[in-house]
């Protein structure tokens, strides 16, 4: 005997009103993007949202400014400039998560890779990321990865262009970010909206699981909820 | 400020900034070290490479020079501290180069400013240093021992260590690395490291709780004194064996657990908390037992085990309610059945399978030890051990297994269940578990050889099946030389063992062992400084003199040697018990046919037995009535003449006296005693 069988297939708009009768504070939300905004380290938009909401940061601005700098130079691939910042915020950050190292050092290989300098791509490869390769079979499979961009007369077209794509420096940017927010005894590391939107996914997967028919989040950003098939 | 990496690419390039290192222009010298900081950051080749290069010494020499600006011996020390997160090479270089004095005396002078705090640059300049003194001390090889140099070093480490989460965590792990010996772990109590330990247990950084358990831990182990200081210390209203029962709870990362667990029972062993405190029963044993399960890791389930069979090693009730929490027993066995997984990838094969091994002796290790205090007292525990799957097989392999410390383990495994009558008839029969023991005691250390032979001490009872291919193993000559040995467990392991085998064993045995031990051994170990040893001497001699025709042939050889023996013992200033011994010898000699003309021809020896019937101590008047009765039987040949000789001594007349005794033992031997006399 299962849950459906009891049950009739529950409506989209009987979803919907359901979820609509629920209430959430609206300093509940502004808290949560607030969060948002202080963790992955938007400055200003948090003093802006600061002022036009009057929700209080959850640490101090100022404290901020390293980590955005280190986030930025990142942003425009520049890539030994965010190591050496933070190797001036937590020298030990690096020498402790070497698997981080290897995604920066990663990092700055596809953007000589990106720029075209084919010579000193690989010469770079050679002396600082083989070491890496050596002891972590990993790490080698993703070095392996992007020295195939090489290969490619237009890497862009590749099947590893995805490491060319920003998305993959926001990727790195992020773990890094969180890394500093752990060295910093800041928990937790990622944002509560994060956590929560994951939550969403879970619950669909237990309930698709179960194969129970119910109304489904399609689309994250656009909160898009489809009728059950 | 940031300077970029590029110029450090390779060994030429690096020439620059190196030389730059040597600059006098400080700005200069500043530019590269940091050049050379951001190179030997996340980089084990680097950091091999800057160090062959020979520019650990120049950067020692800058944190020495009291001119220079504080900011390049921060990135000095910051550079040191990276060199020292490389491999074991790279600290034991950094060691022998001095680093850990220098890093020491850099501290030493500095105070963090309590209005500028973090932001000054001593107190920079110290969390630089902290952290790279915390990194080289978790290497075995580190030389901790140089922070007690100075004895006010480790107060002014506790005195750092309020300032800031890196600062605790650093004190903690320096000082757990530390704290050694008896003489560390008084000194560090005396200064005050307890309350700074039970404060920064209530930190809400897991990285800085987990070092302060850890020197909590060093502290307490075998020191009584400082045990009782934690045990009645407190911090925010609560004390630390509360707070450290807090830190058990199961929502805690297991680590903590386990951490928490190990002091808890550190102070128990230690004797600041009794076997019956429920933060012992219900938290502490419980913890561990849960800590030993599958889906702990490998290392923290022989963490567990060998934790848990330290806290039950010497508490009966401890050992019993361990071995009825939560399928124990099983949950230990499973430890010895660990089979490595293949290794994922080709190039970690051999480091893969040698790390295998290793986790599957520790396992082992840790298992037979936790089922050998588990199984120290209690017979239906032992039982219930030796039930377990295979686990005979188990021992016996593990008797023979490559590691030395699996082998000590499994003999110490061995010995606690070899107490049980039961099992040496039979699990230990079916198993020839005396096979390799016996193989184990040839050549073994000193540690092995004490387990290895007390428990052939017990495979050597009269009872046990085993005793006859031991026998023939070789193991009268192998137990002499152990009475020879200058530890006294040894020689008495190696006694105890002769005496066991002694025991109602044929002539071909007994004479064996007289010629092998030698008379002139014996009585070296009459005159032992271990009273124990003496008493099982004894007991041999005693075991040896038994049975009529045993007695008189052992006598015909040795009599007057024997003789002397008991006589030195009865004269000696001895305790009672031995006495007694050497009188039931004296009885068992009386007890023989031609023997007995050995006691009746030693004026002496018939004087003292008088007197001793007149003794104090009711023990020793019944042996030596038992001795006087064995002398004068009446049914055997020359009875009469022994009779009236000891009557003319007085005997019958101090019988008469003592029949009137209230002691009912005594009375029924005076009576015996009497009857054997013709009615005067």
């Amino acid at each position: 005997m299962s849950y459906t069988e009891k049950h009739e297939n529950i409506s989209k708009d009987d979803w919907m009103a359901r979820l609509e009768s629920r209430h959430i504070a609206r300093a509940d939300m502004n808290k949560l993007i607030m969060n948002y905004l202080v963790t992955e380290g938007f400055k200003e938009a948090a003093e802006k949202f600061q002022q036009e909401s009057g929700v209080a940061p959850s640490m101090e601005l100022d404290s901020m400014d390293e980590r955005i700098r280190i986030r930025d130079a990142i942003q425009s691939g520049r890539i030994q400039e965010a190591t050496a910042l933070v190797n001036q915020l937590h020298p030990e950050l690096l020498d402790n998560d070497r698997y981080l190292y290897f995604h920066l050092q990663q990092l700055h290989l596809i953007e000589l890779i990106r720029a075209g300098k084919i010579e000193e791509a690989l010469h770079f490869a050679q002396e600082q990321l083989s070491e890496a390769g050596e002891s972590d079979p990993n790490v080698l499979n993703e070095l392996e990865r992007t020295l195939a961009l090489l290969a490619f007369e237009e890497p862009n077209k590749s099947p590893f262009s995805d490491l060319l794509h920003p998305t993959h420096r926001q990727k790195v940017a992020s773990e890094l970010n969180a890394a500093i927010l752990k060295m910093e005894n800041r928990d937790p590391t990622t944002p509560k909206l994060a956590s929560l939107l994951k939550l969403i996914f879970w619950s669909q997967e237990e309930l698709d699981k179960k194969k129970i028919k119910y109304p489904k989040m399609t689309d994250l950003a656009g909160a898009v909820i489809e009728s059950p098939k | 400020m940031v300077t970029l990496m590029q110029p450090f690419m390779n060994v030429e390039s690096s020439r620059s900034y190196i030389d730059e290192l040597y600059s006098p222009d400080p700005e200069k010298c500043l530019q590269a070290i940091v050049c050379l900081k951001n190179s030997v950051i996340g980089s084990n080749r680097q950091k091999g490479h800057v160090i062959s290069q020979g520019v650990v010494p120049r950067l020692l020499q800058l944190l020495g020079d009291t001119a220079l600006p504080s900011q390049i011996k921060i990135e000095a020390t910051i550079t040191l501290g990276s060199l020292a997160k490389g491999t074991e090479e790279h600290v034991k270089a950094l060691v022998e180069l001095g680093v850990v004095p220098m890093l020491i005396n850099g501290m030493k002078g500095k105070k963090i400013h309590p209005l500028f705090g973090l932001v000054s640059d001593d107190a920079k300049l110290i969390e630089a240093s902290l952290c790279c003194l915390r990194t080289i001390f978790q290497v075995p090889c580190a030389p901790v021992d140089l922070i007690y140099q100075d004895e006010n070093f480790t107060l002014h480490l506790l005195s750092l260590a309020p300032h800031s989460v890196s600062n605790q965590v650093c004190v903690t792990t320096i000082l757990a690395a530390a704290c050694k010996t008896v003489e560390n772990q008084n000194l560090l109590c005396a200064q005050g490291a307890v309350q700074t330990l039970a404060a920064l247990l209530c930190s809400p950084h897991y990285k800085v709780q987990m070092p302060s358990l850890m020197c909590l831990a060093n502290m307490c182990h075998q020191n009584s004194n400082v045990s009782a200081v934690v045990a009645t210390a407190s911090f925010g209203g609560k004390s630390v064996p509360d707070l450290l029962v807090g830190l058990m709870a199961r929502d805690k990362p297991s680590e903590m657990q386990m951490a928490a667990a190990k002091c808890v029972t550190y102070m128990h062993r230690a004797g600041a908390i009794s076997a019956e405190d429920p933060k012992i029963l219900y938290k502490t044993l419980p913890c561990l037992v849960r800590l030993c399960k599958k889906d702990q890791s490998c290392g923290e389930r022989v963490t567990a085990a060998e934790t848990l069979a330290y806290l039950t090693e010497v508490d009966t009730e401890l050992q019993r309610l361990a071995s009825i929490s939560n399928h124990l027993v099983p949950t230990l066995a499973e430890l010895l059945r660990y089979h490595p997984e293949p290794p994922i990838h080709p190039n970690q094969a051999a480091q893969k399978l040698e790390q295998e091994a290793k986790i599957a002796q520790d396992m082992k290790q840790a298992a037979f030890r936790a089922f050998a205090s588990l199984g120290a007292n209690d017979e239906d525990i032992r039982k219930k051990i030796i039930e377990t799957d295979n686990l005979m097989d188990h021992i016996v392999s593990g008797l023979q297994d490559p590691s030395p410390k699996v082998r000590l383990a499994a003999v110490r495994c061995l010995h606690s269940l070899s107490r049980s009558v039961q099992q040496l008839r039979t699990t230990f029969q079916d198993h020839s578990v005396w096979r390799p023991l016996m193989q184990l005691l040839q050549g073994a250390s000193d540690d092995i050889l004490t387990m290895a032979s007390s428990t052939l001490c017990n495979l050597l009872l009269e009872f046990s099946p085993s005793k006859e291919p031991i026998l023939e193993s070789g193991a009268v000559d192998l137990l002499c030389n152990l009475t020879r040995r200058k530890d006294p467990a040894l020689r008495l392991n190696g006694i105890w063992a002769l005496m066991n085998m002694a025991f109602q064993a044929e002539q071909k045995i007994k004479s064996q062992i007289l010629d092998t031990l030698g008379t002139d051994q014996i009585f070296r170990l009459l005159s032992d400084p271990e009273v124990n040893v003496l008493m099982k001497t004894l007991g041999l001699l005693r075991n040896l003199l038994s049975t009529k025709p045993h007695i008189d042939q052992i006598m015909g050889r040795h009599g007057n040697q024997i003789m002397q023996a008991v006589v030195l013992i009865l004269e000696g200033n001895h305790n009672a018990e031995v006495k007694e011994q050497a009188l039931c010898i004296l009885a068992n000699i009386g007890d023989g046919e031609s023997a007995k003309e050995y006691i009746m021809a030693n004026e002496d020896v018939l004087k003292k037995l008088t007197d001793y019937m007149m003794h104090s101590n009711v023990k020793l008047q019944i042996a030596a009535i038992f001795c006087i009765s064995n002398l004068v039987w009446r049914e055997e040949p020359g009875a009469s003449e022994r009779q009236a000789r000891l009557r003319e001594m007085g005997v019958f007349k101090l019988l008469q006296q003592l029949i009137m005794t209230s002691d009912t033992l005594l009375f029924d031997k005076v009576k015996t005693a009497m009857t054997q006399f013709p009615e005067a």
